[in-house]
C-alpha cells in the first residue's frame, strides 16, 4: 500500500511519507461483577504528507479501497495553504531498525474465552460486600508501516492488552473509587494480576477510615499515579514544539542544573514488553532512547521532523501521526531512572502505600489520585487540585483516608529538592516511576 | 442506505440487533504562533453493530469497510452468545421511530473554501497576537464537520439524522521572564459557517487576559464565598452534578441507587437543574439519540428535590423509568453510554442580578471563566480561567490559579442564590467518559452563589 501510494505520488511532488495502519481490538467488560458485552472493532486507514513547491500538506482516509489519486490531489491541496519547510525525510534501511520484541504470539493468540477468563478471575478476587466491581480486557494487535520518497521503510506487528479493575464503595453518602491498570504488550503472569489484585485491595483498605485532613506546607509522598500532575508540566516542557514556540520554560536551559540531582528520566522506545515501544517512528526515523533529565541537568528535548527541521536540529524519533491529522511529537516509555541503577519490575513487596517514605513523616499526605489533572496552566508549572484519593500521614503512620482537601504547589519549585524516591517503581500506562515525596506542598482544607 | 442496513437487519437471527452508520466530512485549519500548522479535509466512514441473544450479553462490532457489514453482523452475534447471562438484559420499550432529521446547517461548511478558513482563523489568532509582544505563542484552532448518520434497529427504527458541527479555539500564551499564563477561547455550535465570523472582540480578550495574568497573585487557598459565573456555573453543574444523574452509574449499584433515590433534597428551594437535548442549536442538541430514542428536557432537579435522571433505554428498563434519549456515542468506533447533551440550572427570580449576589460578601472570590472540570462522582474539581477577589462587596483584584474542590452534597446545598441573567454557554471541548472524548454537550446557567466553597492554593 505504502509503496503504491508513494510511487503515485512520484513527479506529482517533491517528497512524500505515508503510514498505514490497521487495528484490530477484542474486548470483554464486566460491569458489577457481571459479563455484560464482548466487543471487536477493526480499523484501517492511511496517512499521507507531500511536500509541494516546498509547502507541506496532509490528509487521510479510513475507506477500504483507498482512491490513491483522490488522497495525493487532496494533500496537495493541503500543501497549497501550507507553510513552507525544509523537510529532508530520513534514508534509513528498514533492515538498520533495532530489533526489539513488539509481537507477543500470546496476545495475539489469546482467545475470546482466555480474555473471559481473565476478566473473572479478577472479579472473583475482588469482589467484597457493600463493592461495585467493574473488570475490562482489551487486546489490540496492531500492524504498521511507514515509507517516504527517501527509500526509507519500516514495518512492525503489535501487540498490546490492558486489563482494568475498578472499584466503587457507596456507603451513606461516601463514594469511594480505586483503580488500577495492567498495561503490556505481553499477556500478564499470574503474578501481575495478583499485584494489580493486591494493589487495589491495599488502596482500598487503608481508605475505609476517613479522618479530618490537615492543612499548611506540608511533606507529601506522590504516588506513581499522584505523580501525574507533577510530570505533565515537565513533558509539555520539554516537548521542542513548546521550546520553539518560546512558552516553555526550560528553553535555552540544556545543561542547567534545574531538579534535584538525582532525578533523571528517559524517553524509552525501546523497552521490550511495552505496547508503545517500537522500531521505528511514524515519520520513519529509527527509535533512540533520549535522556530528558539527567542528575537534575535539563537534557535532550523531544522532536518530529517538521519541528527539528524549524529548530535547525534533528528529529529525535518522536513522530506520531494518526490517519487524518499532520505528524507531530509524542513521547513513549516516560522512564524515571533512579540513582541505585533502577529497578524496573514491581515485585510484590512492593504494594505498600508511600514506598517507604512515610516513617518521617509527622504530618503530611500520600496522595495517590487528584481530580482535574491538566485543565490549570500546566506549562507555568503550577498545579491546584482537590483530591481525589489521598491518606493522611501522623508520627509514620497512614491514618486514613482525607476528602474535601485541595494541594497545590509548583512543579519546578517542588522538583528542586527531592525528600526521597520509593521502593516501589512500577509502570503505569507508559511511565515508569517509584512514589516520591516532595516537601512544602500547600494543602488546604474546607 | 436505509434499505442496505434493513436488509442487513433481517440478515441477522439475534433477538435484537441494531446498526449505525456514519459518514463524516470535516475540514480543519491550525495555527501555532504566526506559523500556520495544518489545512485539511478529511472524511471518516464506519458503522457499528451491536446485538442482544436470549440470556445473554452485548455482542458488540465496530468497523471502517462498510463491505464487511454482513461478516461483522454475524460476528456480533457470536460476541453475544459468548456473553452468558443469569439476569438477562432488557430494553424500555419505544415506540418505532422513522424519519429524516436535517439539522439546520446555516451555512454549510462543505461549500466553503479551505482558503476562506484559513483567512477566517488567520484574523482571530492575529487578533490575539496583535495583543501585546508577552503574547509569546497561540494555539488556534478551526474545525468543521457534517456528519451523516444512519440508524437502524430490529424494531422498526429507521433514522437519518444530518448533524452540522463547528468549533473554533484559540490560546493565548502570555509570558515574562519566567511566568507563563494562558487565555482560552472556545466556541462550539451545532451550526455552521454564518455562526462564527465575528469573534475578534473574545480572541482579544483572552489574550488581554493571558498578560493581565501574568501581574496576578495566585489565589489564597481557603474557604470562600464564591460567586460564580454563567460559564463556570454551568461546567459546575456538569460536573457536580450530572454525571450523577447518568444512571448508568445506579442502575447496577443498590447502594448508589440508595443515595440518589428520587424525593431526595440535593439543594435549596431556588435550585433547578435539567438536561435538554431537544434544545434548538446548541451543541448538544439531536434530534435523536444513537439508540433512535427521542431526545427531550429532562427535569432532574426541582426545587432543590431530585426528580429524574438521565437513561438509555437499558437503564430506564432495569428502573422501571422511561428512556430520555441520552444513549449517545461519539462516533461509530463506540457504544452509546448515558451521556448529558445541555444541562443548565434554570435562571432564579428575574430582576435579581449580579449586585444581588455580591452585595454582602465582605471576603470572597468571583469565579470566571472554565479551563475544565472533573468530578469523581462525590467529589469534583473546576478550574475557572480566572478569577477575582470580592472585597467590602465588590469586585477587587485579579487572581489566578483558581480551582474550586466540590463535594456533591455541601456545595449543591450551599448554592444561596441565583440570578436572573441565564446563558448558554456554547463552549468547544467536549465531556469525556469511559473511554469517549470529546462528546460535544453544552451547559447553560445564571449567575450563582455559593455560601462557602473550598479553593486550592498556597495557605
Amino acid at each position: 500500500m505504502i509503496d503504491y501510494l508513494l510511487e503515485r505520488a512520484r513527479g506529482k511532488v517533491d517528497g512524500a511519507d505515508a503510514l498505514w495502519r490497521r487495528e484490530e481490538q477484542t474486548g470483554v467488560a464486566f460491569e458489577s461483577g457481571r459479563l455484560k458485552a464482548a466487543g471487536v472493532s477493526e480499523e484501517a486507514g492511511l496517512n499521507l504528507r507531500v511536500l509541494s513547491n516546498g509547502r507541506m500538506g496532509v490528509a487521510g482516509t479510513t475507506a477500504a479501497k483507498p482512491d490513491s489519486a483522490e488522497l495525493i490531489a487532496r494533500a496537495r491541496a493541503s500543501a497549497e495553504l501550507g507553510e513552507k519547510v525544509e523537510l529532508s525525510f530520513p534514508t534509513a534501511d528498514a533492515k538498520s531498525l533495532p530489533p526489539i520484541p513488539t509481537f507477543f504470539d500470546r496476545t495475539a493468540n489469546a482467545s475470546l474465552d482466555d480474555l473471559i477468563r481473565m476478566g473473572r478471575l479478577l472479579v472473583e478476587r475482588l469482589s467484597r460486600p457493600d463493592c461495585q466491581v467493574n473488570v475490562a480486557v482489551e487486546r489490540e494487535v496492531q500492524d504498521t508501516a511507514v515509507g517516504n520518497s527517501a527509500g526509507a521503510r519500516g514495518e512492525y506487528r503489535a501487540t498490546g492488552i490492558a486489563v482494568t479493575a475498578d472499584i466503587t464503595r457507596i456507603a451513606g453518602d461516601d463514594v469511594l473509587m480505586v483503580f488500577d491498570q495492567y498495561v503490556g504488550a505481553d499477556m500478564p503472569t499470574d503474578a501481575d494480576l495478583e499485584l494489580l489484585v493486591r494493589s487495589v485491595e491495599t488502596r482500598l483498605t487503608a481508605a475505609l477510615k476517613i479522618v479530618t485532613p490537615p492543612d499548611g506546607a506540608l511533606p507529601v509522598v506522590f504516588t506513581p499515579a499522584g505523580l501525574a500532575a507533577v510530570v505533565l508540566p515537565l513533558e509539555q516542557a520539554l516537548s521542542g514544539k513548546t521550546v520553539l514556540q518560546g512558552s516553555s520554560p526550560l528553553a535555552g536551559k540544556v545543561g542547567r542544573q534545574m531538579f534535584d540531582q538525582r532525578l533523571s528520566i528517559v524517553d524509552d522506545p525501546l523497552m521490550p514488553g511495552r505496547p508503545v515501544s517500537r522500531p521505528v517512528d511514524d515519520e520513519c526515523v529509527a527509535s533512540r532512547c533520549n535522556a530528558l533529565v539527567e542528575q537534575g541537568r535539563v537534557g535532550q528535548f523531544i522532536y518530529d521532523l517538521e519541528t527539528a527541521a524549524r529548530a535547525k536540529t534533528e528529529s529525535t524519533g518522536n513522530g506520531r501521526r494518526g490517519i487524518f491529522g499532520k505528524p507531530h511529537i509524542g513521547y513513549t516509555n516516560i522512564v524515571f531512572r533512579m540513582a541505585d541503577g533502577g529497578r524496573h519490575g514491581a515485585t510484590l513487596s512492593t504494594t505498600d502505600l508511600g514506598g517507604g517514605l512515610i516513617a518521617d513523616i509527622q504530618d503530611g499526605l500520600i496522595v495517590d489520585d487528584l481530580i482535574g489533572v491538566g485543565q490549570g496552566n500546566v506549562i507555568s508549572g503550577a498545579f491546584s487540585h482537590p483530591v481525589g484519593l489521598a491518606y493522611r500521614v501522623e508520627h509514620g503512620e497512614i491514618t486514613g483516608r482525607v476528602k474535601d482537601a485541595a494541594v497545590a504547589g509548583n512543579a519546578y519549585d517542588l522538583l528542586k529538592k527531592i525528600g526521597g524516591f520509593g521502593n516501589d517503581g512500577r509502570w503505569l500506562g507508559a511511565r515508569w516511576s517509584p512514589s516520591m515525596l516532595l516537601e512544602g506542598v500547600s494543602v488546604a482544607r474546607r | 442506505m436505509k434499505d442496505r442496513l434493513a436488509a442487513a437487519i433481517k440478515q441477522s437471527r439475534a433477538d435484537y440487533t441494531e446498526i449505525r452508520v456514519e459518514r463524516t466530512w470535516s475540514s480543519a485549519v491550525a495555527f501555532r504562533g504566526r506559523r500556520l500548522e495544518t489545512a485539511t479535509v478529511s472524511e471518516d466512514q464506519g458503522g457499528f453493530v451491536r446485538v442482544l441473544n436470549k440470556g445473554c450479553g452485548w455482542g458488540i462490532a465496530s468497523f471502517t469497510s462498510l463491505e464487511e457489514l454482513p461478516r461483522m453482523v454475524a460476528r456480533a452475534k457470536e460476541l453475544s452468545r459468548a456473553v452468558r447471562l443469569d439476569e438477562p438484559i432488557s430494553l424500555a420499550d419505544a415506540a418505532p421511530q422513522t424519519a429524516d432529521a436535517v439539522l439546520e446547517l446555516d451555512g454549510d461548511v462543505r461549500g466553503i473554501a479551505l482558503s476562506e478558513k484559513k483567512k477566517l482563523l488567520d484574523r482571530y489568532n492575529s487578533a490575539m497576537l496583535a495583543v501585546s509582544d508577552k503574547i509569546v505563542d497561540t494555539q488556534s484552532s478551526y474545525r468543521d464537520e457534517v456528519s451523516e448518520v444512519w440508524y437502524v434497529n430490529s424494531e422498526g427504527t429507521s433514522l437519518y439524522q444530518l448533524r452540522p458541527e463547528v468549533v473554533l479555539s484559540g490560546t493565548a500564551i502570555g509570558r515574562q521572564d519566567g511566568t507563563i499564563e494562558k487565555g482560552l477561547e472556545s466556541i462550539g455550535l451545532r451550526k455552521g459557517w454564518n455562526s462564527v465570523q465575528n469573534f475578534e472582540p473574545q480572541f482579544r480578550a483572552v489574550a488581554e487576559r493571558a498578560v493581565a495574568l501574568l501581574d496576578a497573585p495566585r489565589v489564597r487557598g481557603a474557604a470562600y464565598p464564591v460567586i460564580l459565573d454563567n460559564e463556570l456555573a454551568g461546567v459546575f453543574i456538569h460536573e457536580a452534578f450530572g454525571h450523577l444523574s447518568e444512571a448508568d452509574f445506579v442502575y447496577e449499584n443498590p447502594q448508589a441507587r440508595e443515595m440518589m433515590t428520587l424525593g431526595r433534597r440535593f439543594g435549596k428551594p431556588a435550585l433547578n437543574v435539567g438536561d435538554n437535548g431537544a434544545a434548538t442549536g446548541l451543541r448538544g442538541t439531536l434530534p435523536y439519540d444513537d439508540e433512535g430514542t427521542p431526545t427531550q428536557d429532562t427535569p432532574l432537579i426541582k426545587e432543590g428535590i431530585l426528580v429524574g435522571r438521565l437513561h438509555s433505554r437499558e437503564t430506564a428498563a432495569k428502573l422501571g423509568e422511561r428512556p430520555t434519549g441520552n444513549a449517545r456515542a461519539i462516533s461509530f468506533r463506540h457504544a452509546p453510554i448515558v451521556r448529558m447533551t445541555n444541562t443548565y440550572i434554570a435562571p432564579g427570580k428575574k430582576g435579581v442580578g449580579f449586585n444581588d449576589l455580591i452585595g454582602d460578601i465582605k471576603l470572597g472570590v468571583y469565579a470566571c471563566g472554565a479551563f475544565g472540570g472533573q468530578t469523581m462522582l462525590e467529589n469534583f474539581s473546576f478550574t475557572a480561567a480566572y478569577g477575582h477577589m470580592i472585597r467590602d462587596g465588590k469586585v477587587a483584584e485579579l487572581v489566578k490559579d483558581v480551582v474550586l474542590a466540590g463535594n456533591l452534597f455541601q456545595t449543591l446545598d450551599r448554592i444561596d442564590t441565583i440570578a436572573g441573567d441565564f446563558m448558554w454557554n456554547q463552549m468547544g471541548g467536549g465531556c469525556g467518559k469511559g473511554g469517549q472524548f470529546p462528546l460535544p454537550v453544552t451547559e447553560g446557567a445564571p449567575h450563582v452563589r455559593i455560601e462557602e466553597a473550598l479553593i486550592g492554593g498556597d495557605v
